[in-house]
């Protein structure tokens, strides 16, 4: 069915999709606890790869609840039933937030709709939160895990001004920030900023600067981001047959 | 008939206007779908909704003018379809009041009304605005002295829950992710079950450890066959990404929600007849 969603999208939406999904992936560490929530499709199948590449003993927990799961396939949602096949136990959402309670939630992945110089993000409201030009979501679990989870690490698959402000509209959560992946850059906080760690292969600086509504400071020095290899490549694939990596950009 | 069963129109019927309901499931899987659509056309109004996740459950309220309040930590149709159509035109033009949560504090608030207490510590919400805008207060523990928010307790009126089996008095076993439904029906006043498959008690004595309702929380039971359609339900079928779709397309608008409604009444009613053949 996704598949089908995703037909006739353009060798160059693909590239960027595999990309993010392969960037998201090398922030995983090898034996981590980690997480996905609700809307997540890239990171899930960051994860779910991430077990056939450079982190095969990682543990990984969603809403369903299936730990380990060996989805046959794919789903659209992120909450699907597919996120139980061949689980090995059984570990609830609020069990979820229990753990990163605790402090031992290793890596949560996020989105946002907003993600700010300070790594805020806004998944609430444009404009006015009383009267608000558009309604978003709201943050599921992000105000409760970014600030508690050892590790988070955002992406946002469009990178305008208006998705990287100075300041986010409403701060729906804050915290523990390490990265944050684009279709153009990495970003990492330091200092309490967001900075560009590297600069995808073929982005000229100056686009990003004009893309992004937050001082970026020097990019001179900045790196391009390893591309894709061989062995990332054929392990995504494998891990997400149907595509559902595509879906935000469509 | 046996027990708490009745037909769907009747346990809607029990829902007023205003309640406090929680939805079960989670964003398309195991939702309450059939129940909703029922609440729609019985034209129930000012309804506050909890839930964690909602997408066309929440959704479908909304177009109907259904929603006063949602207390909910998520509303959207996924990374699949993106945001809610009717549900942010409602909030956007101000029918809709929106009590905003994270999913753990929506969470709370239920661990709260459980626990039989007003309100429930928790972790979190650092640096976040949605503490100040729903106003989460903000106490020090007594022994340590650390500053905490603590969430009101949400004590829905039904916990609306659309299970895999249950037996005519509301024993309930969910396959698969149960999400915040166990949770749900322990703070409710009263849940009201919509079941896939109706079947005798025995089915529960075998293995009661996976009754996930026992039957003296329950108020009702429904026997809705595809009852959480278009989503998805483990093991029976998958989310209809095709029928989401439709949805979104054309029944998102409040003035072509009725032809929706119509077209799936003969499914939504088709319990009613298969219970008094098998249960009764």
């Amino acid at each position: 069915m996704s598949v089908a969603l995703c037909e006739g999208v353009s060798g160059e939406v693909r590239a960027a999709a595999d990309r993010m999904a392969i960037f998201l992936s090398r922030f995983i560490r090898d034996g981590e606890l980690v997480f996905h929530g609700v809307a997540s499709a890239l990171p899930m199948a960051a994860i779910v790869m991430a077990r056939n590449t450079h982190a095969p003993n990682l543990t990984y927990l969603n809403v369903p609840g299936g730990v380990d799961p060996k989805p046959s396939y794919l789903p659209g949602s992120t909450v699907a039933r597919q996120l139980m096949e061949g689980a090995l136990s059984y570990f609830t959402l609020t069990e979820i937030f229990d753990l990163s309670a605790r402090g031992k939630l290793g890596l949560a992945f996020l989105g946002g709709a907003q993600i700010d110089a300070r790594g805020e993000v806004n998944l609430s409201f444009i404009g006015d939160p009383a009267a608000p030009k558009v309604r978003l979501p709201g943050g599921a679990g992000s105000a409760h895990i970014l600030p508690t989870a050892r590790r988070t690490v955002l992406w946002r698959t469009i990178h305008d001004a208006k998705s990287f402000p100075e300041c986010c509209d409403f701060v729906t959560a804050s915290g523990n920030v390490v990265a944050v992946v684009t279709p153009l850059c990495i970003f990492e906080k330091a200092e309490g900023r967001l900075r560009v760690k590297s600069i995808h292969q073929g982005v000229a600086p100056d686009d990003l600067r004009a893309a992004t509504g937050f001082d970026l400071g020097d990019l001179e020095s900045a790196p391009v981001t390893p591309e894709p290899t061989d062995v990332e490549r054929t392990a995504l694939e494998a891990a997400d047959t149907e595509g559902v990596r595509l879906l935000e950009f469509i | 008939m046996a027990g708490k069963i009745m037909s769907l129109t009747e346990a809607a019927a029990l829902v007023q206007d205003g309640d406090l309901l929680a939805l079960g499931g989670n964003a398309l899987t195991r939702i309450p779908a059939a129940f909703v659509r029922e609440l729609a056309r019985q034209r129930r109004e000012n309804l506050r909704l909890v839930k964690t996740a909602g997408a066309y459950d929440v959704d479908l309220l909304c177009a109907a003018g259904a929603v006063a309040q949602t207390q909910t930590g998520y509303v959207g149709f996924e990374n699949l379809f993106g945001l809610a159509p009717s549900y942010r035109r409602s909030v956007e033009e101000g029918r809709v009041q929106v009590v905003e949560h994270a999913c753990s504090t929506v969470i709370a608030g239920l661990r709260a009304s459980a626990h039989g207490l007003p309100s429930q510590p928790v972790a979190g919400l650092d640096g976040s605005d949605v503490a100040a805008h729903t106003g989460f207060r903000q106490i020090k523990d007594p022994y340590t002295g650390e500053s905490v928010y603590m969430v009101s307790k949400i004590r829905p009126r039904f916990a609306i829950l659309h299970v895999t089996y249950a037996d005519a008095e509301g024993n309930a076993r969910i396959e698969g992710g149960a999400f915040e439904d166990v949770l749900m029906s322990r703070a409710a006043e009263s849940v009201i079950l919509t079941a896939e498959r109706i079947e005798e008690t025995a089915f529960f004595v075998e293995k009661p450890d996976r009754t996930a309702v026992p039957a003296f929380m329950v108020g009702a039971v429904v026997h809705a066959p595809g009852g959480a359609r278009p989503g998805g339900c483990h093991p029976l079928y998958d989310i209809d990404e095709d029928a989401v779709k439709a949805y979104l397309d054309s029944a998102s608008r409040a003035e072509s929600l009725r032809a929706h409604l119509d077209s799936w009444e003969e499914r939504d009613y088709a319990g009613c007849a298969a219970v008094s053949g098998d249960v009764a």
